[in-house]
């Protein structure tokens, strides 16, 4: 592809190490903490064990009926969890390619799962419902139904706070306390997907009306971000919580928040300009935790890396798989790897750095 | 965004608990057409299924935009045709089921609001199954008037169960109702299924394919006239007929220019319905786009929450080509269609929708004449 000569003589910093099969689109990867571990689920249902370095397959887990949604590898441990549209919650002892929990997620169509940074607790969300479980599987709360299907969950972080997103609201939870909201920050509208900052103080959400809103977590005051082409699903926050780059279009758009007094209001956005095609959309945005990289993966089947401070040529590095979109993104807990899921049914895993 | 073939067809069946959906739903399934279906149900039923897929899902009725009643749509179907469409496992056709109670105008619009959904699929038609024996007992409910006033297809059902004359009074005010759809009276479901799937009801290349009759009559709009056609550089770009646009214009530009001209509009019995009732508009003479335009988005502004479904073909002045249309409350879909060529230029169109006013429609649309 001639874009990808804009690089001139410098090097791809993204390079191939393998590329494996994947029975359906790739809906969702998870690293291993450890590294040696990489799990990527099928839409269709099974979850698929690599070994990380060689991108040999392990263990093909049967996943769940009619469609797996989410993965989560559980932080400083063994289990990997997932979720479906079969009603469950799975805990898997991935290493040794076997189910350990089946759990009740209370609802079909199972959309996410999320471990809490500890590792000791799960949020499962299904439908209108998000359950918490302890790691042997134990339920240790139900929080109270939402207005519409909880579209997206996270634990604020540094809390033991757990963030549902729902038609309507943002709604913050003390699960290990109790059911009462710590906090409702009511929007009228429909959200699809949020990040929290790192520093835990504003909570970004993408919305199906092609907007960003932004929330200043402790005085609830928001912001709203538009001028997007589509619906906005790709969020991510740098590892300093200045800056957060969007999706919502062909365009990677990053905005600053330290651009002003009121944080990137009234700002003109960094656009990460000649890496996707004009005619698809973004499909997953990840930053490092650590570090400056950022990862974006399209509908035009690309993968790019992009360093969006550097002051010339933003674009560092860029694959493209052979048929399909880049569908999910995920950074090794080193993060000088990183793997792609592809919407044909391919993992891919890069050494990127 | 891909051809209206290469996008899976969704077709959406409607009707109340007993009418017979279910019956139909398994008709479809059971024929043999060598089709995968898949069939997205809010009720639950007795369907059988062996090699398609059935999913349940609870009706999610979302406001995308603030406030805005246009953008009404159905997040738990953008959730299941997103997660359908990526699939390795292609579906050849979709079929949804709602609930008695449903609204079909959230899910008509959630195939043009939603670009993922728009691009992956396309709404071919809304089937409303009528209970023959028992719809009077509801026929004042929204439910019943919206779910007759969206359909493209009325099945009257269980016409075993009532006497020909019954029958031929409730078609009598299903037509006044919606005087697009196409009935057949049915037993138990039984319908050749070409007259239900495949019906292209919101295509803009079929748009009054079949004329409805009350458009027919009058006969004013068959004599030709002689038209000037100017070519000169024109163009559409005062002309804000975006596909699927949601008129949010706040152009106040609504001028009646009352001319004196011979219009084909056809008297119905009721001049201002307080129910749902259809109203149809012929005319000869070409229209002014920019007049058009401002008379449109002021209407779909002022009252698109009562229209529920329009469609039409007009006759643009210096264009050479026929404007087609079709909308469902404040979503405007047109295009420019074929040349008129020997065709008689006129315009023709239907609103159907509830407290429409014949009287000051017809009068919008004429001041909108060249």
């Amino acid at each position: 592809m001639a874009r990808f000569n804009l690089f001139g003589k410098s090097e791809n910093r993204l390079r191939p190490v393998w590329q494996a099969a994947v029975p359906d689109h790739v809906i969702s990867v998870a690293w291993s903490p450890d590294g040696a571990h990489v799990a990527a689920a099928a839409i269709s249902g099974p979850i698929l064990v690599f070994d990380a370095r060689t991108g040999k397959p392990l263990h093909e887990l049967k996943g769940h009926g009619f469609g797996t949604a989410a993965l989560a590898w559980q932080p400083n441990g063994a289990l990997l969890a997932s979720v479906g549209q079969d009603k469950k919650v799975r805990l898997w002892s991935a290493a040794a390619g076997t189910e350990a929990h089946a759990l009740d997620a209370g609802a079909s169509w199972g959309e996410k799962v999320v471990w809490h940074p500890s590792g000791q607790y799960l949020a499962a969300a299904a439908g209108k419902v998000c359950r918490v479980f302890d790691s042997t599987g134990a339920l240790l709360r139900e929080l109270p139904a939402q207005a519409g299907t909880v579209m997206d969950a996270k634990w604020r972080p540094g809390t033991n706070h757990l963030t549902l997103l729902a038609y309507g609201a943002a709604t913050t939870y003390d699960p290990l306390r109790g059911t009462d909201p710590v906090k409702v920050l009511a929007w009228k509208g429909s959200p699809l997907v949020m990040a929290w900052s790192p520093d835990g103080k504003i909570l970004a959400h993408g919305n199906q009306d092609s907007t960003v809103h932004f929330w200043y977590y402790d005085e609830s005051r928001d912001l709203q971000m538009w001028g997007y082409r589509t619906k906005v699903r790709e969020l991510a926050w740098d590892m300093s919580s200045r800056y957060l780059a969007t999706g919502g279009g062909p365009v990677v758009c990053v905005w600053d928040c330290q651009a002003g007094p009121n944080g990137p209001e009234g700002s003109k956005p960094t656009m990460l300009q000649d890496g996707h095609d004009e005619e698809g959309t973004l499909t997953a945005l990840a930053y490092q935790s650590r570090g400056f990289l950022l990862a974006s993966a399209g509908t035009d089947g690309r993968v790019i890396l992009w360093q969006p401070t550097a002051r010339r040529g933003a674009q560092v590095g860029a694959f493209e798989f052979a048929g399909g979109e880049a569908s999910v993104l995920a950074w090794s807990a080193d993060e000088k790897s990183l793997a792609a899921g592809c919407g044909s049914g391919a993992l891919a895993v890069f050494r990127a750095g | 965004m891909p051809a209206t073939q290469d996008r899976v067809p969704v077709t959406v069946l409607t009707g109340f608990l007993g009418s017979g959906k279910t019956t139909l739903l398994n008709r479809i399934l059971s024929a043999n057409h060598g089709k995968r279906i898949a069939v997205i149900e809010n009720e639950f039923g007795e369907i059988g299924v062996d090699q398609d897929l059935v999913i349940s899902s609870e009706e999610e009725i979302f406001e995308m935009n603030n406030g805005c009643l246009c953008c009404t749509v159905r997040g738990d179907l953008i959730r299941i045709l997103g997660n359908l469409m990526k699939r390795r496992d292609k579906f050849d056709y979709i079929l949804i089921e709602t609930t008695g109670m449903a609204d079909p105008g959230p899910v008509a619009q959630t195939f043009y609001m939603d670009d993922e959904v728009k691009a992956a699929t396309t709404i071919d038609g809304i089937v409303a199954l009528v209970d023959a024996k028992h719809v009077l007992l509801h026929w004042d409910s929204h439910e019943v008037q919206e779910q007759i006033a969206f359909a493209d297809v009325v099945l009257l059902n269980k016409t075993d169960l009532v006497t020909p004359a019954e029958l031929d009074k409730l078609e009598h005010l299903i037509r006044k109702m919606n005087a697009t759809a196409k009935i057949h009276r049915t037993k138990n479901a039984e319908i050749d299924l070409t007259n239900v799937l495949n019906v292209k009801g919101f295509d803009l290349d079929r748009i009054l394919d079949h004329e409805p009759d009350f458009l027919k009559a009058g006969g004013h709009h068959h004599h030709h006239h002689e038209h000037e056609h100017e070519h000169d550089e024109h163009d559409h770009s005062n002309c804000d007929h975006d596909h699927g646009h949601c008129e949010h214009d706040h152009d106040h530009d609504h001028k009646h220019e009352h001319k004196p001209q011979a219009l084909g509009v056809i008297e119905h019995d009721h001049v201002h319905d307080t129910t749902v009732s259809s109203v149809g508009i012929t005319t000869s003479g070409d229209l002014d786009a920019r007049k058009l335009n401002a008379w449109m988005s002021n209407l779909l502004k002022e009252k698109g929450q009562d229209i529920f479904r329009m469609k039409g073909v007009l006759s643009i002045k210096g264009e050479a080509n026929r404007f087609v249309f079709q909308g469902i409350h404040m979503l405007f879909d047109g295009k420019v269609d074929k040349p008129w060529g020997n065709t008689p230029r006129s315009n023709k169109l239907v609103f159907i929708g509830r407290n429409l006013d014949r009287d000051e429609l017809t009068a919008g649309f004429k001041s909108c004449l060249a």
